[in-house]
């Protein structure tokens, strides 16, 4: 975690601790390509996955985890031959643990055992490790600002998860002001820029490892956070069109469902969409 | 080489500690840069510009404490804070990578360390935490330190970034290995510090306030548990290997405050964790920017006083 001023400075949170929020989900993957096989829900008692094939990169993921997601849409505009394991995260395979002694997603494992996980760390190590398009920029400054603009994100997160929760509940005026203003300070950023993307003219991976929260927008009806924020508007349009993003879409409606059964914290929510 | 290492550490704190009793008069703050060459060797202090605060003249005192200057003590960084109405800085001189810091800052320490590891010529500039000079919001919104600028003006902050940003940015001797696994491992290592900064500083001030910290400590003692054990797996010195490398200078400040803030007993059941300590002690780049004991202690005493004069503690000017 980044440092800044000592007086001041609080601790930031594990990202990744968000995801054990989540309930399980049996995947039969819906979206498969042809990169993708068929990810078995792994659960309690089940058998413990063997090692990862040469030539192969397992990701343990979550069909509905934003965090894994990153590391899923980096695989994919990195063209990375890749397998996936879906995770029951309510019902942790003891294995698992072995993998990531916190028990989260998303985690990689290569064909020498190695294991990577937090999801800015196993981007940008795909980034570094794989040959072919750079995500991140080879200027050191460039680098630097793309790392910036992630912090500036950084506190979106755990407010989108703190209004999923508070839905139809209490009253929301709040929590969407602070939205508002973390969505205002990265307008700032392609204001400035005069970009379509955060990282330039093209995508690159900081618009990859903020995109999957703002998948979200629409199935919280939170779309209204960027009316002040055309740049971001835009980006978001633009974010849409690409081939990458759009061969991961989320469903609106299977989200909003998923939701819906996340928070009765029905054991159904798993099956929903499928 | 390790000898002469210590004696250089030696002499530092001589130094360090005859500063101390200099009387600290209260001048305006000017002539606050002091540059290095790439050999750590002092170069002539260069004066900004108009003195803040002053319309008299006083180039005699700059002169006069420049030739002071040149007698103190190793650190780079041991320059008079720019608080509220001082001069803006003018811009960043070709060749040079400037640093908006205070010698105090653990955060800004780690950018210090990195910048001295490397070799870098750089200038710093000292902020007054507790009287931000207006100007500086125009380097960070929120007027934070450490904060990189170089000279095509750009800006770089958040302290990991600054360092990433510096290993990645200038040549020689790379702290972050070359292999993208061990740099990942490396950056997951640093995911698992990162509760410490924020239960060393709540000690501190449980202490200073005179509160009971136990439940902190422990807690601080558990996270020093976990690096513990990822030292005694990996059965080697440093953190990344039987080197020193980034992950131990990112990890090093908390650590050399351990003592001044009261709490070096929680290291009491980790000896791997000590020898750790011990090696880093030995490292030329860390003994170059230890800070006095007492000078760190009159720091802390004017700091919890809200003295805003506590960031310019132990400067002789």
């Amino acid at each position: 975690m980044a440092g800044g001023d000592a007086v001041t400075s609080t601790p930031c949170r594990s990202q990744e601790e968000e995801c054990s929020l989540f309930l399980s989900l049996e995947v039969k993957d819906r979206l498969s390509q042809k990169m993708d096989l068929e990810g078995q829900l792994r659960k309690m008692g089940s058998a413990p996955p063997g090692p990862v094939p040469e030539g192969l990169i397992r990701v343990y993921s979550m069909r509905f985890c934003p965090y894994a997601k990153r590391t899923l849409l980096v695989l994919r505009a990195k063209g990375i031959r890749h397998e996936v394991i879906n995770i029951n995260l309510k019902n942790k395979p003891e294995w698992f643990f072995k993998k990531n002694p916190l028990g989260l997603v998303p985690v990689l494992e290569t064909s020498l055992g190695q294991l990577i996980y937090e999801s800015a760390i196993t981007c940008e190590y795909l980034d570094e490790a794989y040959p072919g398009k750079k995500l991140l920029p080879g200027d050191p400054y460039e680098k630097a600002c793309q790392k910036m603009v992630f912090e500036s994100f950084s506190k979106v997160p755990s407010l989108m998860v703190s209004f999923l929760r508070k839905q139809n509940k209490e009253d929301c005026s709040g929590l969407k002001e602070e939205l508002h203003k973390e969505f205002s300070k990265l307008e700032e950023v392609l204001t400035n820029k005069k970009t379509t993307f955060f990282g330039g003219s093209s995508l690159s991976m900081i618009d990859y490892l903020i995109w999957p929260w703002f998948e979200w927008l629409e199935a919280l009806e939170l779309n209204e956070c960027v009316d002040h924020t055309p740049n971001l508007k835009l980006w978001m349009a633009s974010m849409k069109n690409d081939p990458i993003v759009s061969s991961l879409p989320t469903d609106v409606k299977t989200l909003q469902g998923f939701f819906n059964l996340y928070l009765q914290n029905s054991p159904e929510a798993c099956d929903y969409g499928l | 080489m390790q000898r002469k290492d210590h004696a250089g550490c030696c002499e530092f704190k001589a130094r360090a500690a005859v500063l101390d009793h200099f009387p600290t008069t209260p001048t305006r703050p000017c002539c606050s840069k002091v540059a290095f060459g790439a050999s750590g060797a002092r170069r002539n202090v260069a004066v900004l510009g108009p003195c803040a605060g002053g319309s008299k003249p006083h180039g005699k005192d700059c002169e006069r404490w420049s030739l002071r200057r040149r007698r103190e003590s190793m650190t780079d960084d041991a320059t008079r804070t720019l608080g509220k109405g001082s001069i803006p800085p003018g811009p960043v001189p070709e060749g040079v990578i400037r640093l908006y810091s205070m010698r105090f800052c653990p955060y800004a320490h780690r950018t210090r360390l990195v910048l001295r590891a490397k070799g870098i010529r750089h200038e710093v500039i000292n902020i007054n935490l507790r009287n931000k000079p207006e100007w500086y919001f125009t380097k960070h919104p929120f007027g934070q330190i450490p904060v990189l600028e170089n000279s095509k003006c750009q800006l770089i902050y958040e302290s990991v970034i600054a360092c990433e940003y510096l290993d990645d940015a200038y040549p020689g001797r790379k702290l972050y290995p070359y292999d993208p696994y061990e740099r990942a491992r490396q950056k997951m290592l640093l995911e698992l510090f990162y509760k410490v900064p924020h239960l060393t500083k709540e000690c501190l001030v449980a202490l200073r306030c005179g509160r009971d910290c136990g439940d902190l400590k422990l807690a601080l003692r558990q996270e020093f548990c976990n690096l513990e054990e990822i030292l005694g797996y990996q059965n080697t010195v440093f953190f990344g290997g039987d080197c020193i490398s980034m992950i131990d200078y990112l990890f090093w400040p908390w650590f050399e405050r351990l003592e001044v803030y009261g709490i070096a007993d929680c290291v009491n059941h980790t000896p791997a964790l000590r020898l750790w300590i011990a090696a880093m002690k030995q490292d030329p780049t860390v003994c170059s920017l230890l800070t006095d004991k007492n000078t760190f202690l009159g720091f802390l005493n004017l700091y919890f006083q809200n003295n805003p004069g506590a960031f310019d503690y132990g400067l002789s000017c």
